[in-house]
């Protein structure tokens, strides 16, 4: 009795078929939204226009309860951490300081954190279910690649994202519902490539790209096409990765090109080490580092040692700036981290972006979703602590100021303001 | 938008090769290969008396790291410390405790994981064996710090050599030097005078700035050209190759001429006759993975001390330990100088691979290497011709 | 045998009926709906990889590799023909399915054909090495502005949680079905004694090859609706740790037993979703973990190697042990957490337990029960029977 079977074949072909037959009603399919975009175009500070931004389709979520509920996405455990604990912990400072003072009407708001835990795929489910919670309104994140999945998971519920550090320039370009209180990398490239340029008077810049961060990939990109266009030489760009240890292969090429400045386009973890590994291998300190809010974190001190001393980096802001919000900021700062400061400028604009989005929540219409979106993309004139952020007609992205900065060992104060650049200065 | 025919961007080397930096990589390769040689020494011993290849070895290199981290901490080289250069006895204090930390650990793991194991069918061990990789990478998480560094003042040797290899023309950089040093002068005085931000200057002052600039990259330009193609050898990396050659060479007095080491050869050859010759194969058995531990922590020792910039976290053993296995399985696994000869092809490969830009795909590399070492001749290169079912 | 289209037809409507109850009780809520979702895609990959290693007793590790494969092949097809796909997403699926597990069978076949020369240890480095060149090189071939090492998002949604399951009924029917024809009991017969069976004229090469090709088409046909809920595909959702936790699966089920993969599977795959969410942790309470385990594990293989009484006895004696375990980790947990300066350490994010505790299971299980659960027994509906009667003693 050996059953053959190319007989039970046909059975199950033809269940399978039945079945398809009930499925394809009582199947629960969804296809992509947003396929005929209505959005608006809009010009960027360094003159490129982005494509039209595609409005998100769904109806929203309204706040029912006694509480508004708003998620923030950090990264609480992995390479990202400091930076993830900052934002989370600013945020939370502005939410104490929102409630306190009465909320919206009255009610308050309740934020819920979710960890992306350093990956684009955490921060995607940790989202997921941020959203199944029924928040009106996600607060993240720091690292472009993360914010791209938070911003494509909210886009079918209609739900903004405000991102807090995320500056790859195309993020806002997964719909007007994405927005976020930092420069965009089409900014921050352009400011380094001018400041090699014309400050540092270097011609040849070797590039080292990140290839598995986005944000590094484009803020590369962005150096490199305006230090060509200012009548520099890209001598060559070399490539790793995320979590890699051994950096002799990309370094040596490197050398061998002979640049005058190198710029590391990557984060932080891989960006001190390499810079020993870049000294270590004869490259002297002739030939500057130079890089992007990507570095910033006092790890950097630890990991990069003498070898990161006196590079430049490009940030959101300086705690020595003498703006009235800064000083409020840090005073409050102190006063919960036992008389430290924050370690990067993710904790400031952590709170800048749930400020921004309480301030929204007051001049939504209604307590809804899409009534947010359209408070937030109204936004003129806000005091943050980073900056002013005006993002009326602006796309999703504030026209700010970025801040040149050189590194320095930790006794003399780590950043170093140098150089304030706005997007007027760079045409 | 339809995307029909997008050319797939593979990821190739970007601007061509160049061949002068071809002896760089080729001699960083060769040093880094004879690391991989003394880890392959940990899998091909073992190989040879239990035909058992230990996953977790990766770790206890992993672990030795760490050994070094933490004893570079006790002596006072903490994170944000204002200590001045380190001196021999620190680097000896650290090379001793990786050392003996990863034999401990190594001789653990044998006795309560694999020996329990040794009349099951291989596949137990084997499992037992990535069970206990992964609980070391994942568990380490739980209780060791992350992302730390050595601090690399502790190495005194902190220079490099320098050996020029020509390719340079001869070019009169003393007119050039003359000229950047009057510039930067006028730089200076004018920044004296007018008090003025560097970085905010004004049209004169960005004239001379400008002009300071041009001079010092006319300098560069012309020091470049001339200095031709050189190479940089850090003196930590010939310090650990060796240090790592005098290891190599202890280990082969005590393999070969040594009655214990007599005693491991045969119960590699033959593990039940071994016994009944009366040979303790247990206590054989976990000399050998002390000694393949042993070699492995020194290995790591030098690699977080020497290697500037080398990360410490617990998935640092995960990239070393698989190439050191690809290492033993080419040079003939269970064959001792094989495993040497094999590191160093394979740091001679991974060079080679770097300078041709393909960087992005050296760890696969490794994994290619061993495919085809299998497929052609799974003896290895120093085993038997013969290509019978490994 | 009973009736032969009576037990087919109710085995078949009963898995059909199982579907579509298990899709309308998971309506309504997403993350009990992706939950239900990643179970079924667990157990037919369990299941694919029993086939290979339980079943042939080829070790194959690199299973992730051809889940990868399935899933790219769905997200690069539906970027390269994004209208045709929202056309009928739910057609579109089920020819990704098909396509997914056809480009797997090759991935399987490529795998398979030099898998004959080598045996045990070496199968499972090679099997690994082509699961790490695999995501590599997916990491790093790029499309334009997508793919490489952001992944590919797909953007045809397909939530349906009855197809998942069907799939996973089907692995499992066909892997039942394998075996019990002529052709499958020559994949035992190779596990058992390649030498004995080449001798009695199978034709092992055939065997061991078609066992991949299977093996990894149903992988890949997981891949392909993995891709499609997701909306999401990236060389970081298939690394080597996902293999890890699949070979898992199979060894706490009981290499060579489909109950058992499908019950480790549903055991198992719960763990690292819902361990995302525990709360932090003291050190003290995780090293006391180890700790219990530790002696526990011991004192258990000391007690089954040196106890030769009454079963019934056996199990108490088990049971002690585990509860004398427990108390003692227990106060030194609380001791630990006492002292002063393990006070002093951060409490530990309880989401980095998840893959130790793959780790500790795997180690745990080979040294206390190397079998697994099931060891190579399966399912039948005999187990019911013999409940309920009483048991004849032989007396011949």
């Amino acid at each position: 009795m050996i059953k053959n079977v190319r007989i039970a074949w046909k059975p199950a072909l033809a269940a399978v078929a039945l079945a398809f037959a009930f499925g394809c009603s009582g199947g629960d399919t969804k296809t992509a939204e947003g396929d005929k975009p209505k959005g608006e175009t809009t010009t960027q500070p360094s003159g490129t226009t982005t494509a039209a931004r595609p409005e998100p389709t769904g109806e929203g979520v309204t706040a029912t309860g006694d509480t508004i509920k708003i998620g923030v996405v950090g990264s609480l455990t992995g390479d990202q951490k400091p930076w993830g604990d900052d934002s989370i912990e600013g945020a939370k400072m502005a939410l104490e300081e929102f409630n306190a003072a009465g909320g919206v009407n009255g009610k308050k708001v309740e934020l819920i954190v979710g960890d992306s835990a350093s990956k684009a795929e955490q921060a995607k489910s940790a989202s997921e279910k941020l959203l199944s919670q029924g928040v009106i309104g996600i607060i993240g994140e720091v690292a472009s690649g993360n914010t791209i999945q938070i911003a494509k998971a909210a886009f079918s519920k209609a739900v903004p994202v405000i991102g807090i550090g995320a500056t790859r320039t195309d993020l806002t370009d997964e719909g007007t519902h994405v927005v976020r209180v930092c420069y965009t990398d089409a900014f921050q490239g352009p400011v380094m490539a001018t400041f090699a340029y014309e400050e540092l008077g270097k011609r040849k810049v070797g590039i080292v790209t990140d290839n598995k961060a986005p944000y590094s990939q484009g803020l590369s990109k962005s150096f490199a096409d305006k230090f060509k266009a200012l009548g520099g030489e890209v001598v060559g760009e070399v490539f790793y990765e995320t979590g890699q240890t051994d950096f002799t292969g990309p370094i040596n090429e490197i050398k061998g090109k002979n640049p005058d400045v190198l710029f590391l386009s990557g984060y932080f973890p891989e960006v001190g080490p390499m810079a020993q590994a870049i000294r270590g291998a004869g490259i002297g300190k002739d030939v500057p580092l130079l890089g992007g809010d990507g570095w910033d974190s006092p790890q950097l001190l630890v990991s990069g040692g003498d070898a990161i001393i006196d590079s430049f980096f490009c940030n959101h802001y300086n705690n020595k700036e003498t703006r009235p919000e800064v000083t409020a900021f840090l005073t409050k700062w102190k006063a919960k981290h036992g008389g430290k400061d924050p370690g990067t400028t993710m904790a400031a604009l952590g709170y800048d972006a749930a400020s921004l989005t309480f301030d929204a929540l007051k001049r939504a219409k209604n307590l809804n979703s899409k009534d947010l979106i359209e408070a937030l993309n109204d936004t003129e004139g806000f005091k943050g602590v980073s900056g002013v952020i005006n993002l009326k007609g602006k796309g999703g992205n504030p026209d700010k100021q970025a801040l040149v900065v050189q590194v320095k060992p930790a006794a003399e104060g780590f950043q170093v303001f140098k150089k304030a650049y706005s997007p007027s200065d760079i045409k | 938008m339809p995307i029909h025919s997008i050319p797939a961007d593979i990821f190739l080397p970007i601007g061509g090769v160049e061949l002068s930096t071809l002896p760089q990589q080729l001699v960083d390769g060769l040093l880094l290969g004879f690391i991989y040689a003394l880890i392959a020494l940990g899998y091909t011993m073992v190989y040879g008396v239990l035909k058992l290849i230990n996953f977790a070895h990766g770790e206890v290199f992993m672990i030795g790291a760490y050994c070094a981290l933490f004893t570079s901490w006790a002596l006072g080289y903490i994170p944000n410390n204002t200590l001045g250069a380190g001196q021999w006895w620190m680097l000896i204090v650290m090379l001793v405790a990786s050392m003996v930390g990863c034999g401990l650990l190594g001789m653990t793991i044998e006795r309560f994981a694999y020996r329990p194991l040794r009349n099951q069918p291989r596949i137990a061990s084997l499992i037992t064996a990535i069970g206990l990789s992964l609980l070391l990478q994942y568990g380490g998480q739980i209780f060791l710090p992350l992302n730390q560094n050595i601090d690399s003042k502790i190495n005194p040797a902190a220079g490099a050599f320098t050996i020029a290899l020509g390719g340079g023309k001869s070019v009169d950089t003393a007119t050039l030097k003359h000229t950047l040093e009057e510039k930067q002068a006028a730089f200076e005085e004018y920044l004296k005078r007018t008090k003025a931000d560097p970085f905010n200057l004004d049209a004169d002052g960005k004239k001379i700035r400008s002009e300071a600039q041009a001079a010092e990259r006319d300098l560069k330009n012309a020091a470049d050209t001339g200095k031709g193609t050189t190479l940089v050898i850090p003196y930590g990396k010939v310090i650990a190759m060796i240090a790592t050659i005098f290891l190599m060479m202890g280990l082969t007095y005590l393999v070969m001429y040594t009655k214990r080491g007599r005693a491991m050869r045969a119960v590699s050859h033959d593990f039940d006759a071994a016994s009944l010759m009366g040979i303790n194969v247990n206590s054989i058995v976990t000399f050998t993975f002390l000694l393949g531990s042993v070699m492995a922590g020194a290995g790591a020792m030098m690699v977080a001390t020497f290697y500037a910039g080398a990360k410490i976290d617990t998935f640092f053993g995960m990239v070393f330990g698989v190439k050191a296995f690809v290492a033993a399985v080419l040079g003939g696994i269970g064959n001792i100088p094989g495993a040497v000869l094999g590191g160093l092809l394979m740091g001679l490969t991974e060079g080679l691979v770097s300078w041709l830009g393909f960087t992005a795909y050296k760890d696969a590399v490794a994994f290619v290497v061993l495919i085809v070492v299998l497929l052609l001749r799974p003896g290895g290169l120093l085993g038997s011709a013969k290509v019978e079912k490994v | 045998m009973k009736g032969f289209w009576p037990v087919r037809l109710g085995s078949i409507g009963l898995a059909i009926a199982a579907a579509f109850l298990i899709d309308q009780l998971s309506k309504g809520n997403d993350f009990t709906q992706r939950l239900v979702v990643l179970a079924a895609l667990y157990v037919t990959l369990a299941v694919s990889l029993n086939l290979i290693n339980g079943i042939t007793g080829q070790f194959s590790m690199g299973h992730a590799a051809f889940y990868m494969v399935g899933a790219y092949t769905a997200a690069i097809s539906t970027l390269f023909h994004p209208e045709l796909a929202a056309k009928n997403p739910l057609l579109w699926l089920f020819g990704m399915i098909i396509f997914g597990m056809v480009t797997a069978g090759i991935a399987g076949l490529l795998v398979g054909v030099p898998s004959l020369r080598l045996r045990g240890d070496y199968l499972a480095i090679v099997t690994l090495g082509f699961g790490e060149i695999v995501r590599i090189v997916a990491n790093n071939v790029k499309f334009d502005t997508k793919g490489g090492s952001y992944g590919f998002s797909v953007d045809v949604h397909v939530t349906a949680v009855w197809l998942a399951w069907l799939f996973a009924f089907s692995a499992i029917a066909i892997c039942r079905n394998l075996l019990s024809t002529a052709r499958g009991l020559t994949f035992l017969a190779v596990r058992e004694d390649e030498t004995a069976s080449l001798a009695m004229g199978v034709n092992v090469t055939q065997t061991k090859v078609t066992a991949f090709v299977i093996g990894a088409a149903l992988a890949g046909g997981a891949g392909a609706i993995l891709a499609h809920f997701e909306g999401f595909a990236s060389s970081n959702m298939f690394t080597m740790d996902v293999s890890f936790i699949i070979v898992t699966m199979v060894v706490l089920g009981g290499t060579g037993s489909i109950t058992g993969a499908v019950v480790a599977a549903v055991l198992l795959f719960f763990v690292p979703e819902k361990m995302r969410d525990l709360p932090d942790m003291p050190i003290g309470g995780i090293t006391a973990f180890f700790i219990l385990t530790g002696l526990a594990v011991a004192a258990l293989r000391y007690v089954s190697q040196h106890y030769h009484g009454a079963a019934s006895r056996k199990a108490m004696i088990y049971s002690g042990v585990v509860i004398g375990s427990v108390i003692v980790a227990a106060i030194l947990g609380a001791a630990l957490n006492a002292i002063p300066a393990v006070k002093l350490v951060p409490l530990v994010e309880g989401a980095k337990l998840r893959l130790v505790v793959f780790a500790v299971t795997l180690i745990v299980l080979m040294l206390l029960r190397p079998q697994g659960i099931f060891g190579k027994s399966e399912f039948s509906w005999d187990w019911f029977r013999r409940l309920g009667k009483k048991q004849e003693v032989a007396t011949s």
